[in-house]
């Protein structure tokens, strides 16, 4: 089956619909064995030093995945440097089918971005509708996850993290994940409960390093809320897959997120709140919103490199756990 | 005795705290440090107190950026923003302040409300407001960190935020034919440029200025007039952090 990569979440029932395997580009970024050299050879290729180290290592992902050769780009609703980011992959043979989400949430036009995006490759409303159903079966076991981690003491933040972040594709089966997921709701019991005395919230786009939870709950915090990675679940249950496009938050602005966003910190009784950043990312200016809009002590994070958090910000961790004891 | 550690970028600084509260400092140079008094044991370093001249400490109560990479043996581990706080209140008798801490290599601001940690700011990857661009402006000028520290009136312009490119700019002003006393408050006023917006976050009625670069009596000078406030520097301003852990071992 034909693999078409992505740039972040597009409607992915359509990807599954036409028949097709949808593959996260990011998600293979970051779990490639070394992640930065995919960096650097982006910037060997002339891309910025002092740019979003997602969108290289994006290129070179796209580069060295021979098995991809279409992707969709999200023109809108995500970063401009994804315009380059097309651009220099058309260069290179790559085919880019572009998508936009509306700033302003227009039905309309999101529902045109969709039904273009069902004639390129080949598809119908109705088999998307199936294809919806058939994924909301996996969604709902998500879901529980989710829950279990804010009203339970066992799902760690980044097993929280790692399962809802995979949602974007759900790793290009659907089935073979939720089966994945089962086992680990099955084996919840067995673990043992985690102590921490601290509930966070995590917003903002994934973590480019992956010990950020770990760290945290070595130090008696738990994150109970990470609002990207939940949004790529589709979280409200809304049978319009418009709709569905219209009411996840991710694409759009920063007051319609912080909608979601409160409503989460209020149910989940959290202590603090991490607001993490891609440095170079247009995402640092809405800090100063979110810092006046949410009255909850607020750590802002800015990773730049992937994979390992660095002195600078344990030492910045650390302050923020203090202030919450 | 107490001993209090501040494993810092550029200096490690020792505060030992005799039975009757008086205090002796020590310094020590940071690469010499580790290479010539510690060595790795079992994943911790072990350093040799007695041959560093510091006796025997009852007990080691230590902080600093080095504090995430080298495991102290033996020590207590404290966060470094709370060493500095703790250091702060301690020197200075003050709860409510926004504390301002321009080290070797990273520029701190805390707000403190009766002796608590409220909120903080810390420089992003980038020497531009420490020490480290002091000290390599003070020698682009060939002058001693002293007499940079002395000027503060009529500053020439400097925009350039990298302590490396900044001496470039340097140079260029002093092709320019400015003044030494100009370049030198530009080199200061350049440090307050850019530690503006964090105070500006977390402004309150007094500043109190810790870390190597407090010594600067002109950026005092400049912090003063720009902000209208007062501005504390305590009497061991680079020591503070060490201070700070003698503090927590009190307790």
């Amino acid at each position: 089956m034909q693999k078409i990569g992505m740039t972040t979440t597009v409607p992915m029932e359509v990807i599954y619909a036409a028949g097709m395997i949808p593959v996260d580009l990011n998600n293979i970024f970051i779990t490639h064995e070394n992640p930065q050299s995919l960096v650097e050879e982006a910037e060997i290729a002339g891309y910025p030093r002092n740019l979003c180290a997602w969108i290289k290592g994006l290129y070179t992902t796209t580069l060295q995945n021979e098995d991809i050769r279409t992707i969709i780009a999200v023109t809108q609703g995500d970063c401009s440097n994804t315009h380059a980011l097309m651009e220099t992959l058309e260069m290179a043979g790559v085919k880019v089918i572009p998508f936009a989400f509306p700033f302003d949430r227009d039905y309309d036009l999101l529902k045109l971005q969709m039904e273009k995006l069902i004639e390129s490759l080949g598809t119908s409303w109705e088999a998307v509708q199936r294809t919806k159903a058939r994924l909301e079966q996996v969604r709902q076991r998500v879901k529980e996850l989710d829950r279990l981690t804010w009203q339970g003491d066992r799902v760690s933040g980044w097993d929280n993290h790692l399962f809802q972040v995979s949602c974007s594709d759900f790793e290009g089966d659907p089935e073979a994940f939720a089966s994945r997921l089962d086992t680990y709701l099955a084996e919840l019991p067995q673990r043992n409960p985690i102590k921490a005395d601290i509930r966070l919230a995590y917003i903002g786009v994934p973590p480019i390093m992956d010990d950020l939870y770990d760290y945290l709950e070595e130090r008696g915090a738990r994150v109970v809320f990470n609002e990207v990675q939940r949004q790529f679940t589709m979280p409200f249950a809304i049978d319009d897959i418009v709709e569905q496009y219209r009411t996840y938050s991710y694409p759009y602005g920063i007051f319609y997120r912080l909608e979601d966003i409160t409503r989460e910190l209020e149910r989940r009784q959290v202590d603090g709140v991490i607001h993490y950043a891609q440095s170079f990312c247009y995402r640092q200016i809405e800090d100063l919103i979110i810092r006046q809009k949410l009255k909850y002590p607020i750590l802002t994070l800015e990773g730049d490199k992937p994979n390992k958090l660095d002195a600078r910000t344990r030492m910045r961790l650390d302050a923020f756990l203090d202030i919450l004891r | 005795m107490l001993c209090g550690i501040d494993l810092g970028s550029r200096n490690v600084k020792v505060a030992l705290r005799d039975q009757d509260g008086s205090l002796s400092f020590h310094k020590f140079d940071t690469v010499s440090f580790y290479r010539e008094h510690g060595r790795a044991v079992e994943g911790q370093l072990r350093v040799d107190f007695a041959a560093l001249g510091l006796g025997v400490p009852e007990r080691v109560v230590a902080t600093g950026y080095g504090r995430q990479t080298i495991n102290l043996q033996g020590a207590e581990i404290i966060p470094e923003l709370k060493a500095h706080v703790l250091g702060a209140i301690q020197q200075t008798n003050l709860t409510d302040f926004t504390l301002l801490d321009l080290g070797g290599q990273d520029s701190k601001v805390v707000l403190v409300a009766r002796g608590k940690m409220l909120d903080f700011q810390t420089n992003d990857k980038c020497a531009a407001s420490t020490g480290r661009y002091l000290e390599n402006m003070a020698a682009v000028l060939d002058i001693d960190l002293a007499e940079l520290s002395r000027h503060y009136e009529n500053p020439v312009d400097l925009s350039s935020t990298c302590a490396i490119f900044g001496e470039t700019e340097l140079i260029g002003k002093v092709v320019e034919g400015h003044t030494l006393a100009s370049l030198a408050a530009g080199v200061n006023y350049t440090i307050f440029k850019r530690i503006k917006p964090m105070l500006k976050k977390l402004m309150s009625d007094t500043i109190v200025f810790t870390g190597g670069v407090a010594r600067n009596q002109a950026l005092v000078k400049i912090l003063e007039r720009e902000l209208g406030v007062p501005v504390v520097v305590p009497t061991h301003p680079q020591f503070n952090g060490a201070i700070g852990c003698c503090s927590y071992a009190l307790e």
